[in-house]
């Protein structure tokens, strides 16, 4: 078996406040593995621990086999993220901005041209390739924010609450897309939608206080807590019941 | 390459703004205009020559300058207080792709418009009789750089300390500060005294006088305010590098 990302007794201190725990956790190559937990559970920082936005305490993760603070370089070039909170260049248009991205990791133009039709087409963004960014409506605003991170060719995709404010129409839009792109990439989801995660993931986590309480496939969290489903289960784990 | 992609996509964000066109070149435009009318109803008898178009154009190439200032502000506050930052720090871009990405458009920008403000200048010296030496402007907006570079770096200094809300604010300070210490709208000089020796200190004040005997074509004497606002320059820009490339490493911790 394969690990794209093995996660090592990672810890984040913040002054005295340890707010990641020494957490360890594998995920295979091309599978979706969730992060869930309540707000202040962890998810973010460990995604900026493994995104190198954020430097460990104490412990490491290896990315593809590269190390997190010792190959940084080479863990931005085989992964992406799509932040919590969109993140567009507001004034260039949804085709900029896909440009800019595939520029700034120093594609060729022809590659640049190619990845943004691809985009274009994969996120269905062809009615507002040439509107700003601002103008667009939450949901394309998503879709534009995902679909940047993924231009770069991530081996690796990190996606931060990505359905987070949208409507049921275009969260089971970017659903579809995220089921599609499972088996191209390795993606690393945080998500409070629990429906979000029971259809999407392959492997899930439960954090709890910056510590991992559960951690495997969605019949194995059914399993362990004895309920069935992962709604369920997952308030079992994060009120302690178990 | 990176900081070319990055250059590239500050000049759109700047440029597609409607307000860096009123502010960095209509209003330097009209008050090139209104104070060439002011200018043509003083009294010859007066002998006060600060708002003759020689003098002028000159100074207000420098105020617009000062306008450059608040939008390399905005523009680096702005992207530091939303998630696109996340994105560009996850990515390979490193701290000089950054610094380089918000300096080098900027400037070229103030190359275009003090280039404008001349051309405007040179069509009002037409009107009033003043026929501008094409050599003594090309030096001239040589000469403006370094204080280019003096509000490029205020602007990436308080765009990196300060959001978007406060950076206007603390930018029309010295937006008014440096016209009226640096002698746009007023001779220090005539005042004299330690208000004068206070605007002497200052690169604003150095600044307006390199340009204006540049304009001149005295280039002899043009060289001393000249290398005063040069050293001005480089020591902001180093500390403004310095605050950025410190917050970043912050930002990252």
């Amino acid at each position: 078996m394969k690990y794209a990302i093995e996660v090592n007794n990672l810890r984040k201190e913040f002054g005295l406040k340890r707010v990641v725990k020494d957490i360890s956790f594998c995920v295979e190559e091309k599978t979706l593995f969730s992060l869930l937990g309540v707000n202040g559970a962890g998810k973010t920082t460990t995604i900026r621990m493994l995104t190198g936005l954020s430097r460990p305490t104490k412990g490491d993760a290896t990315i593809l086999g590269y190390n997190i603070t010792t190959d940084l370089d080479a863990v931005k070039k085989v992964s992406n993220l799509s932040p919590q909170d969109t993140a567009i260049a507001p004034n260039l248009t949804v085709r900029e901005n896909l440009e800019f991205m595939a520029g700034i990791y120093n594609m060729d133009k022809e590659k640049i041209k190619k990845r943004t039709n691809e985009m274009i087409q994969l996120f269905s963004l062809q009615e507002v390739e040439k509107s700003k960014a601002k103008t667009l409506s939450g949901g394309w605003q998503r879709k534009l924010s995902i679909a940047m991170a993924l231009i770069t060719e991530p081996k690796i995709l990190y996606l931060d609450e990505p359905t987070l404010g949208l409507d049921v129409l275009a969260r089971k839009d970017l659903w579809r897309i995220i089921e599609r792109l499972k088996k191209e990439v390795t993606i690393i989801l945080t998500t409070h939608y629990m429906e979000e995660a029971q259809q999407l993931s392959d492997s899930i986590a439960v954090m709890v206080a910056g510590e991992i309480k559960a951690l495997g496939t969605l019949e194995d969290l059914k399993q362990l807590t004895g309920k069935d489903n992962l709604e369920d289960a997952f308030i079992e784990i994060a009120e302690g019941g178990m | 390459m990176r900081s070319i992609v990055f250059s590239k996509r500050t000049v759109k964000e700047i440029l597609r703004d409607p307000l860096s066109y009123i502010f960095c070149l209509g209003f330097p435009i009209v008050m090139l205009i209104i104070m060439t009318i002011v200018d043509q109803s003083i009294p010859k008898e007066a002998g006060m020559e600060i708002f003759h178009i020689n003098k002028l154009a000159p100074g207000i190439a420098l105020f617009g300058l000062s306008f450059i200032m608040l939008f390399t502000c905005l523009q680096v506050s702005k992207d530091r207080s939303t998630a696109f930052i996340l994105r560009l720090y996850a990515s390979p871009m490193k701290s000089g792709d950054f610094i380089a990405g918000y300096t080098l458009p900027v400037l070229l920008l103030t190359v275009l418009q003090a280039m404008i403000t001349f051309l405007t200048s040179v069509v009002i010296g037409n009107f009033v009789d003043y026929q501008f030496e094409l050599i003594n402007i090309l030096v001239c907006i040589l000469v403006l750089i370094p204080s280019a570079l003096v509000f490029i770096s205020f602007g990436i200094f308080f765009g990196t300390l300060l959001n978007d809300k406060a950076a206007p604010g603390i930018c029309s300070i010295i937006i008014t500060a440096s016209s009226m210490l640096g002698g746009i709208w007023m001779d220090v000089d005539t005042i004299g005294g330690a208000f004068a020796r206070f605007c002497h200190v200052l690169p604003f004040y150095q600044g307006v006088r390199s340009a204006r005997l540049a304009l001149e074509g005295s280039f002899g004497e043009m060289a001393k305010p000249a290398l005063i606002t040069f050293v001005y320059g480089i020591v902001i820009y180093i500390f403004a590098v310095f605050v950025l490339k410190r917050k970043m490493q912050q930002d990252i911790k």
